[in-house]
């Protein structure tokens, strides 16, 4: 599958303006606003099928992507662990300027599919390295 | 991380946002800043080498976005016959999300911002937006 990974600038880029312009809270309101809707069926099927479904989802594009990762479950939570984030990699790689608050999109975004589906999610990063540990596991009630 | 696989949906949905927050002028706004501050690699080509340098920027990313296309490059015009524009083909077969009604129209101003300081006419015509289908003139200004 060929993938065009300059939409990573591109999306940067996005974001960039959305935060300049607009400021953080509405740069968090666009991702939550892009998590549920271009990650509907993500959502869905985290809800039916559970962790399961986000393994696969990262499995997937961080294959296509050429990213270096592992997964593994830590008991009942699922660790997702970056270790060479394709976006930063690429964007360093082609020089594009990366947005200062990139990685906070990822956290942002998995924040916002998990709670919709009844999960949690902590993403702990370093832009600079281009790494990070990402966690996802089912919000206990009560 | 939101994947380049991943961008025209999410692109797509920013835009949605920004319509719906600020108006259709926010939105380009937006575009208008990615031509200034992320088009960098095509503008240093088309500074360079001209109609050769855009012929080597679109060879490169749509082949790389899979498209359906034909690029016809003479001393001093450059068409793209645009027959199904990936992006295009992409949110059309994603069914749970709401398509930008304005999407298309990104590619006039990224576009033409770039070519027109170098003495070129810049003329995109949408041909058909359900398709995909587009075609993009960019001409030596006499």
């Amino acid at each position: 599958m060929s993938v065009h990974k300059d939409f990573h600038g591109a999306l940067s880029c996005c974001l960039e303006y959305i935060y300049k312009k607009y400021g953080e809270k509405e740069l968090d309101m666009c991702l939550r606003q892009i998590a549920r809707n271009v990650y509907k069926p993500l959502i869905e099927s985290l809800k039916t099928r559970g962790l399961a479904a986000l393994e696969e989802h990262w499995r997937r594009i961080f294959t296509i992507e050429g990213g270096d990762f592992d997964l593994h479950y830590d008991g009942d939570v699922l660790v997702l662990n970056v270790k060479k984030c394709p976006a930063i990699w690429h964007m360093r790689e082609r020089g594009y300027r990366i947005f200062e608050k990139f990685c906070e999109h990822c956290r942002i975004v998995n924040d916002e599919i998990c709670k919709a589906a009844g999960y949690n999610s902590s993403v702990d990063y370093d832009q600079d390295a281009g790494s990070c540990t990402q966690k996802f596991w089912r919000r206990r009630e009560g | 991380m939101i994947s380049c696989t991943e961008f025209i949906l999410a692109y797509n949905e920013i835009f949605n946002y920004l319509h719906e927050k600020h108006g259709k002028e926010a939105v380009i706004d937006l575009w208008k800043y990615i031509s200034d501050e992320f088009l960098q690699n095509l503008d240093e080509l088309v500074a360079k080498k001209g109609i050769q340098g855009m012929k080597e920027y679109w060879s490169r990313t749509l082949e790389e976005e899979g498209a359906d296309y034909e690029i016809k490059a003479t001393e001093d015009e450059f068409v793209i016959e645009m027959y199904k524009c990936p992006s295009v083909g992409i949110l059309r077969r994603t069914k749970h999300i709401k398509v930008y009604p304005y999407y298309c129209e990104h590619c006039k101003v990224l576009y033409s911002r770039v070519v027109e300081k170098y003495g070129f006419d810049y003329n995109l015509e949408i041909i058909d937006t359900n398709a995909g289908r587009c075609r993009l003139t960019i001409r030596k200004k006499r």
